[in-house]
């Protein structure tokens, strides 16, 4: 017990600075609703957290994994989706949709993983869009789904723990507890055994076969666990939004924005998604509307690519791979 | 099965397309013998050692070890199995430092990673790489490269340990020193070795007993010093003229 204890909470090569980053990290978020008014800024935390959310969950087959995933949005759809029709339909309480959710999402992953990952590399990448963007068309014209429509979810006049409807405040901290709590649990993974076998093969497959590690294998469990987390992150979503269609949950753009954040931050790195979300959400949200503001729509994109690009061809491993060059220098 | 015989090969052969890279090799290593394997480039020594660890499936021919048929089985089945192998040109995982390389090797057999560290820092200190156990391993020098493959594999607990080219690159006095911590490991472990190797110093002094392959062929088999004498063997090495004129 001890043992899992100090496996969750210590960190890399620098324990100590580690942790008190954490500390600073949970009480700004802790505080954020109490010193900060204004419900934009609100919006921009609860989008940061999400995503950062995704992106841990993306991390474990992008970045541990090394396998370039471009669909995990396909995965927060299925998990808005339970919730979304379950709660519409037969006014199942949220947190038993939850489950309902992670375990389509892996179902739908063991299936499709097996052939996937006869292919690798870019062809990976590849049919792993396709599936999603697949799923994306079925959910427009399913009309049980709500077709292109989308589903709407009642809105509760008083604060509601079944239904997970308690306004943007109370969402802050229950968001902030999910991304917690899956932030500890990835500390734990990365050093447990599935872990270790995932960042071996990563870096050589051969090298990992000849020690006993089921290559294909390995790589089907951590699509499968990477599609749960994804899934659990996108009911979250549904019951902050309280309303949902194909393109807002299942869109390419969202796919590439979860693994572009963990690439930016620093893929394969604890701290790689947090990092991402911080520097690409503020700044789409605050750049984009202020830019739109004043007529120039797209040029936030431009920004967005630019910085993409100059990480992408100076630093692989992303803004922690910077952090770790700067402190290991001093 | 705690018979004498640990790895037999009967008629084993790999073909590429029309190129035939193993013909019709048999052999035996024997439980805790050093056995050696050597021959001129191109002669289908890492060939057959890929088709026995399970990198290549065999065209023909049949594996066994200790008296189970492994033909063709998934190289991570081999490895579970008992037997490990180092690779010919360096495989180690570049982003995971020199301890978590080993630590890999060792959740082979565990799923505690507390024992997973203790079984890492025992094989550190005894192929005498303690003290480099979080440096990043592409750090290092090629010679200590080659021992983390060898600590590596000696962490999935192998009876049978495979060793591809591992002197190849090392100056006398590396080649001196990797002699002997095999021999320690091997007695430490109780292990069975089976090697392919170019420099010839290291194979003569270190092998109990010897292959020969020529151009995919088995040509002798025997003591070291039987070897060297053989007809075929030198041919095979120095060419047809040279053996004539002896």
């Amino acid at each position: 017990m001890s043992q899992l204890l100090n496996d969750i909470f210590s960190f890399g090569d620098r324990p100590f600075s580690e942790r008190i980053v954490l500390i600073v990290f949970s009480v700004v978020a802790l505080t954020f609703p109490w010193l900060v008014e204004s419900a934009y800024a609100r919006a921009v935390m609860i989008k940061f957290l999400l995503i950062a959310l995704f992106g841990l969950g993306w991390n474990l087959i992008g970045g541990y994994g090394g396998q370039v995933d471009l669909g995990q949005a396909k995965n927060v759809g299925f998990g808005a989706y339970a919730t979304a029709l379950m709660i519409l339909h037969w006014h199942t309480p949220f947190w038993l949709t939850v489950p309902v959710g992670i375990f389509f999402a892996t179902l739908e992953s063991f299936a499709v993983a097996y052939p996937m990952f006869r292919l690798r590399g870019h062809y990976f990448a590849i049919a792993t869009l396709c599936v999603a963007l697949a799923w994306k068309e079925l959910f427009i014209f399913w009309d049980w789904t709500g077709g292109a429509r989308g589903v709407e979810i009642p809105i509760r006049p008083t604060p509601d723990f079944t239904f997970m409807e308690f306004g943007e405040v109370g969402y802050h901290y229950f968001i902030f507890g999910l991304f917690m709590a899956q932030f500890l649990f990835m500390n734990w993974f990365r050093k447990s055994k599935l872990g270790y076998q995932l960042q071996a093969l990563r870096d050589n497959e051969d090298a990992a076969a000849s020690l006993g590690i089921n290559v294909t294998g390995t790589k089907v469990i951590a699509y499968c666990i990477t599609a749960g987390l994804g899934a659990m992150g996108g009911s979250f979503m549904t019951v902050y939004y309280l309303y949902i269609d194909p393109d807002l949950v299942m869109p390419l753009d969202l796919s590439i924005l979860i693994a572009m954040t963990v690439m930016v931050g620093g893929a394969g790195s604890i701290w790689g998604p947090m990092i991402g979300a911080a520097a690409l959400i503020p700044l789409d949200m605050y750049l984009g509307a202020w830019l739109a503001g004043g007529g120039h729509y797209g040029i936030d994109f431009m920004i967005y690519g630019l910085i993409i690009m100059i990480i992408a061809a100076y630093e692989p491993k992303g803004i922690w791979g910077v952090i770790e060059r700067v402190t290991k220098r001093g | 099965m705690k018979g004498a015989m640990l790895l037999q090969v009967q008629s084993l052969v790999k073909e590429f397309g029309g190129l035939v890279a193993n013909a019709d090799i048999s052999l035996e290593v024997r439980r805790r013998e050093i056995m050696g394997l050597i021959g001129p480039n191109g002669a289908g020594k890492t060939t057959l050692f890929n088709c026995i660890v399970g990198y290549y499936k065999p065209t023909g021919g049949k594996v066994s070890f200790e008296g189970e048929d492994i033909t063709g089985w998934p190289a991570h089945r081999v490895a579970r199995m008992g037997i490990a192998r180092t690779f010919q040109n360096l495989k180690i995982m570049p982003l995971l430092t020199v301890e978590e390389n080993i630590m890999v090797g060792a959740f082979c057999r565990t799923s505690d990673r507390g024992i997973a560290i203790r079984e890492a820092q025992e094989i550190l200190e005894l192929v005498d790489l303690a003290r480099e156990a979080h440096v990043i391993p592409t750090e290092l020098p090629i010679a200590s490269q080659k021992k983390i493959e060898l600590a590596r594999a000696l962490a999935t607990k192998p009876k049978l340990l495979m060793l591809d080219e591992l002197a190849a690159g090392l100056n006398p006095l590396e080649t001196k020193e990797i002699i002997e911590t095999l021999h320690r490991i091997k007695e430490e472990r109780n292990l069975t070795l089976f090697l392919t190797e170019h420099v010839m110093e290291f194979i003569m002094t270190i092998s109990e007993r010897l292959i020969v392959m020529a151009a995919g062929r088995k040509i002798a088999e025997g003591r070291p010093e039987e070897v060297a004498k053989d007809g075929r063997v030198i041919e095979a090495y120095l060419g047809e003229r040279y053996a004539e004129g002896r």
